[in-house]
C-alpha cells in the first residue's frame, strides 16, 4: 500500500492522530498538497461516502472521518495559501437557517465538503437571511449551503430565496439544500438548485455545480 | 364547549361519525388494539405542539385542551410520571435553564411573524461536552436520583382517566426512559457521535449513568401507578431520514441490553411497551421484537423504509404500531385531500387483526393548517372503523 493510500485509509477509518502525522510527513517527502488532497484526503472521504451509501457505515465512522479530513487539511493549510500547490475548488457559505439550532448535519456537511477542497465558511446556526446574504457577497461565494431540521424552520429558506432575488444574487450562485424535512420536492418549490439527502451526497452535488 | 352556530358545523362531522362507529371505550379500544384483536374503530393517539392545540381549540370551540381531546375522540391519556420535588433548577443570566441532568436549554423561536411563528426547547449547554476521561465524567456532581421525584400523587394522576381513558405513562422530556438522548444532551450530539465511533469508555461510563437512573427510577413509577397505567412508553431517537444512526452491531454492543432490561421491568409489573424513534429504524426493528418491545411508535413515512403496509406485513404478528401520519410533508405541505389518503392507506394497511393506533410520527407542528388538521382527525374517524 503506497503512503498516500495508507492517507486515505486512515481517513476512512477517522484516525486523526495518524492521518495528520502522516499528512506531514507526505509533505516532508515533496508530495504536492494537491496530490495529498485528492489521493489521500478525498479518496479517503470518498471511500467513507461510499460505505455511508451501502448502509456499513453510519453517523458516527462518517463524523471521524470528516474529522480526520479536517485535520489533515489543517496541515496542508499553510502550503495551500501559499497559493502554488493548490486551489480551493469553490467558496461555500453554509448555515442553519433562522428559528434552527441543529448544527450536527451541516456540521458533517461542511467538513465534508472543506475535506473535499472547498473552502467553507460556516456560519453557524440560526443564521438570519440578511446575514447569508452579507457573508455570501463578502466571500464572493460560488455556493450557498442551507441547513434545517426542525421542519417548521425549512420556510426560512424560502425567505432567503426571495432575498436573494431581490438582490440581484440569485443567478450568481448555486443554492443547495439539506436537512431531514427537506426533500427534491420542497427543493424544487422554493427554486434550489440541489438537494443532497446526506453528507457525502452533498460533497457530490457541490461537485457538479463546478462542471 | 362553545354553542355558536358556526362551531357546532366544525364538530357536526366528527360528531356523526363517531356516533356511528363507537361501541366501547377508549380504554377498552386501545387495550383490544395493543392486544392484537380489531376493536369497533382504530383508537387515536394525538401528539401537537402547543400551538396547534390553541388553534384547535380555538377552530373547534373548546374551552380547554381535555374539551378538544374528548370531542376529537383522542383514546390515550398522558401521565407525565411523578412530581419533580429535587433541587431547584438553576436558572443562569443568560437566559438558559438547567434540567434535571444539569444539562441548560434556551427558548428559541422560528417562523417570527409568520403564521407558523412558535417556540421550543433546545440544550444550549452540554455539561460534560468538555471533559476528556472517565475520571473527570464519574465525578460530576450533578448526576439526578429517583429521590428528587414525589412519587405519591402518580396513581390518583392515572386514575383519574380511568375506565374511560387509556394511561401511557410516558414521563416528560426531563424524565423519559432513554439512553441515548440523555447522553446527546449531556455530552453534545456531536461529541456523543465521536465518542460512539473512538472512545467506547466514555460511551459505556455515560450510558450506566444514565441506565442506572432509570432502572431504579421505573420500578418506583410502575409499583405506586400499578394497574393504572395501562401502557409505558420510552423513546431514544435511534434513526435518521434515510437510515439508522448507528449501525445494528453498534446498537447491540451499547444498548441492547439497558433496552431489554427496560422492557423487562415493564412486562414484570405487566405492561406492555411502547418506544418512540424518529427515523429509518428498519434495520433494528428485529432487534427491538427481540428485546421485548410491544409497539413501535412513530413510523416516519417520510423517512426511507418505514412504509406502514410493509412494517406490518415484515413485523405486524409480533409488534403493534402507533404513528405513521407525516408531519414533514403531507400535514405542512399537502392539501386535505392528501391528508384523507394517508390515512385512508395507514387504515387499509394497518388495521387488520388490530395492533394499530393512530398518530402523527411526531407533534403536528406550527407550520400546518387548521384544515388539514381537520381533515385528520375526520379521517381518522371515516376510515378508522372495523
Amino acid at each position: 500500500m503506497s503512503t498516500l493510500e495508507k492517507l486515505s485509509e486512515y481517513v476512512e477509518t477517522g484516525k486523526s492522530k495518524e492521518a495528520k502525522a502522516l499528512t506531514q510527513k507526505l509533505l516532508g517527502d515533496n508530495i504536492s498538497a494537491d496530490k495529498i488532497v485528492h489521493d489521500g484526503i478525498i479518496a479517503g472521504l470518498d471511500a467513507i461516502g461510499e460505505k455511508f451509501a451501502a448502509f456499513s457505515a453510519f453517523v458516527p465512522e462518517l463524523m471521524v472521518a470528516a474529522m480526520a479530513a479536517r485535520e489533515s487539511l489543517e496541515v496542508l493549510r499553510p502550503k495551500m495559501t501559499q497559493g502554488t500547490l493548490h486551489k480551493t475548488l469553490a467558496t461555500v457559505v453554509i448555515g442553519t437557517v433562522e428559528g434552527d439550532v441543529h448544527d450536527v448535519g451541516k456540521n458533517i456537511v461542511a467538513m465534508m465538503l472543506e475535506g473535499g477542497g472547498f473552502n467553507v465558511i460556516d456560519l453557524g446556526v440560526d443564521v438570519p437571511p440578511a446575514k447569508f446574504l452579507k457573508e455570501v457577497q463578502y466571500h464572493e461565494a460560488e455556493i450557498l449551503a442551507l441547513s434545517s431540521l426542525y421542519s417548521p424552520t425549512r420556510l426560512a429558506m424560502k425567505d432567503i430565496m426571495e432575498a436573494l432575488k431581490t438582490e440581484g444574487l440569485r443567478d450568481k450562485i448555486k443554492i443547495m439544500v439539506g436537512g431531514a424535512p427537506i426533500d427534491q420536492a420542497f427543493c424544487d418549490l422554493i427554486g434550489a438548485d440541489g438537494y443532497a439527502p446526506d453528507a457525502p451526497q452533498a460533497v457530490k452535488l457541490a461537485r457538479s455545480f463546478l462542471v | 364547549m362553545k354553542d355558536d352556530p358556526i362551531y357546532k358545523d366544525r364538530r357536526y362531522r366528527i360528531n356523526e361519525l363517531r356516533e356511528k362507529s363507537e361501541k366501547m371505550t377508549s380504554r377498552e379500544r386501545a387495550l383490544k388494539a395493543i392486544n392484537f384483536e380489531e376493536p369497533d374503530r382504530i383508537p387515536i393517539d394525538n401528539w401537537m405542539v402547543p400551538e396547534i392545540k390553541t388553534r384547535c381549540m380555538d377552530y373547534w370551540g373548546c374551552e380547554d385542551e381535555e374539551e378538544l381531546l374528548a370531542f376529537l375522540g383522542v383514546d390515550v391519556r398522558d401521565n407525565f410520571g411523578p412530581s419533580y420535588v429535587g433541587q431547584e433548577f438553576k436558572k443562569f443570566d443568560d437566559g438558559t435553564v438547567a434540567d434535571l441532568w444539569g444539562v441548560r436549554r434556551k427558548i428559541v423561536t422560528y417562523g417570527k411573524g409568520t403564521f407558523h411563528e412558535g417556540k421550543f426547547k433546545e440544550v444550549a449547554w452540554s455539561p460534560l461536552e468538555h471533559m476528556t476521561s472517565v475520571e473527570e465524567i464519574e465525578s460530576y456532581e450533578a448526576w439526578p436520583t429517583p429521590d428528587w421525584w414525589d412519587y405519591s400523587k402518580l396513581k390518583e394522576d392515572c386514575a383519574y382517566w380511568h375506565p374511560e381513558y387509556f394511561v401511557l405513562n410516558k414521563g416528560d422530556r426531563l424524565d423519559r426512559t432513554a439512553q441515548l438522548k440523555p447522553m446527546m444532551y449531556l455530552r453534545g450530539i456531536q461529541q456523543t457521535f465521536i465518542d460512539l465511533a473512538v472512545n467506547p469508555d466514555i460511551v459505556e461510563c455515560i450510558r450506566d449513568h444514565v441506565v442506572n437512573y432509570f432502572l431504579e427510577y421505573n420500578p418506583k413509577v410502575f409499583g405506586v401507578g400499578g394497574d393504572e397505567i395501562d401502557m409505558f412508553m420510552m423513546g431514544d431517537d435511534m434513526g435518521g431520514q434515510r437510515g439508522p444512526l448507528i449501525s445494528v452491531e453498534m446498537w447491540r454492543r451499547y444498548f441492547r441490553d439497558a433496552f431489554r432490561k427496560y422492557c423487562d421491568i415493564a412486562h414484570k409489573y405487566g405492561l406492555k411497551v411502547m418506544y418512540h424513534t424518529c427515523g429509518d429504524v428498519y434495520q433494528l426493528i428485529p432487534e427491538f421484537i427481540e428485546n421485548g418491545l410491544d409497539c413501535l411508535q412513530s413510523l416516519q413515512p417520510q423517512a426511507t423504509n418505514m412504509d406502514i403496509k410493509r412494517l406490518k406485513q415484515e413485523f405486524g404478528k409480533d409488534l403493534s404500531f402507533q404513528g405513521g401520519m407525516d408531519i414533514q410533508q403531507v400535514l405542512p405541505l399537502g392539501t386535505p385531500e392528501d391528508v384523507r389518503k394517508m390515512v385512508k392507506y395507514a387504515a387499509e394497511n394497518a388495521k387488520r387483526g388490530g395492533g394499530y393506533i393512530f398518530g402523527t410520527a411526531h407533534n403536528i407542528q406550527a407550520d400546518t393548517h387548521i384544515e388539514n388538521v381537520a381533515a385528520l382527525f375526520e379521517a381518522y374517524h371515516e376510515y378508522g372503523v372495523y
